[in-house]
C-alpha cells in the first residue's frame, strides 16, 4: 500500500508544529523518519494515524483520501503502535491482540476461531505467546510494547505506522522487532530516534526539523556527518563493519 | 500456516463455558432469588398460599380460584411481586450503568451517580418535598421531580463537557463534580432556609433509597426499560472495551467512540433517572458489583456486562429482603443496608484477590 501526505500544517495555539510537510511511502518500502525532541514526527504520524487532524493538507492510502474514508476501513488499511499504552483496566493479553480484530467486525459480529487463530499467531511472531492469560497491565515496558505489535499484526494491513517502536525494548528485542518489520513485507513509515537503526532498516530516510523536512534520501545519502551536525548538534563519524553495513559513531 | 497450539485453542473454550457455566447459574440463581424473595416479609404467609396465588394469576388455574383475591392475594400479587421486580430491575440498571459509566470515563472509580446524577436527584427531591415544586404530577411527584433533576443534570454535565472540543473523560468526571457541588449547595440552601425538621428527615429518607414504593405500574414502565438498554450495552461490548483504550487507540482500531459516549451516556442517564424515580438513590451497588465481576471473571464486556447485570439483580433483591425482616414492624433503608452489607464483602474480595483495578499485581 501507498501512503502519501502533502502538505500537512498542524499549529497548536500560536506555535506551527508542522510547516508544510510532504512525504510519501510506496509499496512494501520501509520509511523512517528521524528527528531531534520536538521536531513533529509524532504530530505528523499522528496526522497519517488519524487522531489529530492538520490545519490543512491532506493524507492519501493508496490514493484515496483518508478524510474520506471512514475509521473503520483506515483501520482495515493501516495498523498502528505508538506510545499511549497505560491502561486502567485489567486486560488480559490475549484480550489486547484479540481488539486488533475489530475493525474486521461487524456490530453484533461474535469473534470465530479464525480470529482467535491470527491471534495465536500474531503472539507467537512476537515471542508472546507465554503471557497470552497474563494481564497487560503486569507486564514491563517492553514486552507491552511486543503485545501492542502483536495487536497491530492481528489487524493484517498493508501498512503500518511505527512511532519510535523501539523505545523500552532491549537490544535483542529491538533488533528482533525491526526484522519482524521488515519481514512482513508491507508498507512502514516509522519514526525512529536511534541513526544506527534507522540506517539499519530503512529503505528511505526523512529527516524532520523545526516541523520541515529538511532532507531526505536512502540513508547513505542522508546519514552524513554535516547532517548529524547540524541537526543534532554532535560530532559523527560514519565507518562501514566487514560486512558493508554503515554504523554511526558519536565522536 | 503454523499449527495451533491445542492447549491455547482449550484455554479459549475453557475461558467461554466458565462464562456461559456463571451466566446459567447466576440466573438460575436469580429465578430462585426471585421466587424465594417473595415469600419474606411482615405478614405471616405460608410459602404454599404464596405460589398459590403466584400460579393462578400467571395461568389462572380454577383450582386455585380461592386466591383469586382478598388479604393473601393483595400482599403477594400486589405488594410482594412488584416489589422483588423492581429490586431485579433496578439492581440491573445500576449495576450495568456502573460498568457502563466506568468504561465511558475510564474511571474505575466511576459510579452511575458520576454526572452529578445524585445531587440533581436530591435536589428534586428536596424542592418537591420542601416546596412542593411539581405537585400537580400526581402520586408520585417527588420522583418525578428527582428523575427531572437528574436527567437535566446528566445532559448539563455532557453540554459542558463537550464545550471548547471534544469531551474527554477527565472533562466529565470534572464537570460531573462541578454541577454536583452546585446542586448539593442548592440543596442544603432549600433545606436550610425551610427549617422544617419532618420535611428534612423525609428528604434525608429518600436520599437512602427505598422499594417500597413498588407497584405494578412502576414495574411495567422500569423493568422492559432496564432489560432493554442493559441488551442494548451488552451489544455494545466491543466499543465498550475499546472505550477502555482511550480514544486514540480506538480510531487506529476503527472505531470513533466520540458519538457511542454521547449516546451511552444518554442512555444510561436514562436508566439511571428511571431507578431513580422509582427506588430513590441506592448508592454503591453500580460501583461494586463491576469490580467484583471484573476480578473473577476480567474486564472483557462481553462477560462483564451481562454478568454484572445479573448478580446486581440478585444482590438487590436479598438486600431488600433484610430490609424487610431485619427490623421488626419496620423497614431500613435499602441504602443504608447495601453499604453495610456490601462493602465489607467488597474489601474482602479486594483484599482476596490482588485486584489493582489495572495498577499491577
Amino acid at each position: 500500500m501507498e501512503i502519501k501526505a502533502e502538505d500537512i500544517k498542524v499549529s497548536f495555539q500560536a506555535k506551527q508544529v508542522l510547516r508544510g510537510i510532504s512525504l510519501n511511502a510506496s509499496k512494501k518500502e520501509f520509511v523512517g523518519i528521524i528527528g531531534p525532541n520536538g521536531s513533529g514526527k509524532s504530530t505528523l504520524l499522528k496526522c497519517i494515524y488519524r487522531t489529530l487532524k492538520p490545519d490543512c493538507g491532506a493524507v492519501y492510502l493508496d490514493g484515496l483520501e483518508l478524510e474520506r474514508m471512514s475509521v473503520k476501513s483506515s483501520a482495515k488499511k493501516m495498523a498502528v503502535v505508538a506510545q499511549h499504552n497505560y491502561y486502567n483496566f485489567d486486560f488480559s493479553v490475549r484480550e489486547v491482540v484479540l481488539m486488533g480484530r475489530s475493525p474486521h467486525k461487524k456490530m453484533l459480529e461474535r469473534d470465530t476461531a479464525e480470529d482467535f487463530r491470527i491471534v495465536e499467531e500474531a503472539l507467537r511472531t512476537v515471542q508472546m505467546e507465554a503471557f497470552a492469560d497474563r494481564s497487560f497491565s503486569t507486564l514491563s515496558g517492553g514486552e507491552q510494547q511486543r503485545v501492542i505489535l502483536a495487536r497491530a499484526l492481528a489487524q493484517q494491513t498493508q501498512a503500518l505506522i511505527l512511532d519510535e517502536p523501539t523505545n523500552h525494548l532491549d537490544i535483542t528485542h529491538q533488533l528482533r522487532l525491526l526484522e519482524l518489520v521488515k519481514g512482513l513485507n508491507v508498507t512502514v513509515l516509522s519514526a525512529i530516534h536511534d541513526l544506527n537503526l534507522a540506517a539499519a532498516f530503512c529503505d528511505r530516510i526523512y529527516v524532520m526539523q523545526d516541523g520541515r523536512i529538511v532532507s531526505c534520501g536512502t540513508p547513505k545519502e542522508v546519514l552524513t556527518p554535516e547532517l548529524i551536525r547540524e541537526i543534532y548538534q554532535v560530532d559523527a563519524e560514519i565507518v562501514r563493519d566487514s560486512k558493508g553495513n554503515m554504523h554511526i559513531l558519536y565522536t | 500456516m503454523k499449527k495451533t497450539d491445542p492447549s491455547q485453542h482449550q484455554s479459549n473454550i475453557l475461558h467461554t463455558s466458565v462464562f456461559i457455566l456463571a451466566l446459567l447459574v447466576l440466573l438460575a440463581v436469580l429465578v430462585f432469588s426471585v421466587l424465594a424473595a417473595v415469600t419474606f416479609g411482615n405478614a405471616d404467609l405460608s410459602v404454599r398460599d404464596v405460589y398459590s396465588v403466584i400460579a393462578y394469576e400467571l395461568f389462572h388455574i380454577e383450582s386455585l380460584a380461592a386466591y383469586k383475591e382478598g388479604a393473601v392475594h393483595d400482599v403477594v400479587w400486589l405488594i410482594r411481586l412488584p416489589r422483588v421486580l423492581l429490586a431485579l430491575g433496578v439492581g440491573m440498571g445500576l449495576s450495568v450503568c456502573g460498568v457502563v459509566m466506568q468504561a465511558i470515563v475510564r474511571n474505575p472509580l466511576a459510579d452511575p451517580y458520576i454526572l452529578g446524577v445524585s445531587s440533581g436527584a436530591t435536589l428534586g427531591a428536596t424542592l418537591s418535598i420542601m416546596l412542593g415544586v411539581g405537585s400537580f404530577l400526581g402520586g408520585n411527584f417527588v420522583g418525578i421531580m428527582a428523575f427531572a433533576g437528574a436527567i437535566v443534570t446528566s445532559f448539563a454535565v455532557m453540554y459542558i463537557a463537550n464545550l471548547g472540543g471534544r469531551a474527554t473523560s477527565g472533562k466529565l468526571i470534572l464537570a460531573g463534580t462541578a454541577v454536583s457541588s452546585v446542586c448539593s449547595a442548592f440543596s442544603s440552601f432549600v433545606l436550610y432556609i425551610t427549617n422544617d425538621n419532618s420535611a428534612t428527615s423525609q428528604v434525608t429518607f429518600w436520599t437512602m433509597g427505598s422499594l417500597a414504593g413498588a407497584d405494578w405500574s412502576r414495574v411495567r414502565v422500569i423493568l422492559p426499560v432496564i432489560l432493554l438498554c442493559s441488551l442494548f450495552f451488552w451489544s455494545q461490548f466491543r466499543n465498550l472495551n475499546l472505550m477502555l483504550l482511550g480514544d486514540e487507540v480506538s480510531i487506529t482500531l476503527g472505531a470513533d467512540l466520540h458519538r457511542a459516549r454521547k449516546l451511552y451516556l444518554m442512555i444510561s442517564s436514562l436508566m439511571v433517572g428511571f431507578a431513580v424515580y422509582t427506588a430513590g438513590m441506592i448508592g454503591f451497588v453500580g460501583l461494586i458489583i463491576p469490580h467484583v465481576i471484573r476480578i473473577l471473571f476480567g474486564t472483557d464486556h462481553r462477560r462483564l456486562v451481562p454478568l454484572a447485570a445479573l448478580l446486581g439483580s440478585v444482590f438487590l433483591i436479598w438486600c431488600d429482603v433484610a430490609c424487610r425482616v431485619i427490623l421488626e414492624n419496620a423497614e431500613l433503608p435499602i441504602g443504608i443496608l447495601v453499604s453495610i452489607i456490601g462493602a465489607p464483602c467488597f474489601i474482602y474480595l479486594l483484599v482476596s484477590r490482588s485486584y489493582g483495578f489495572g495498577g499491577g499485581k
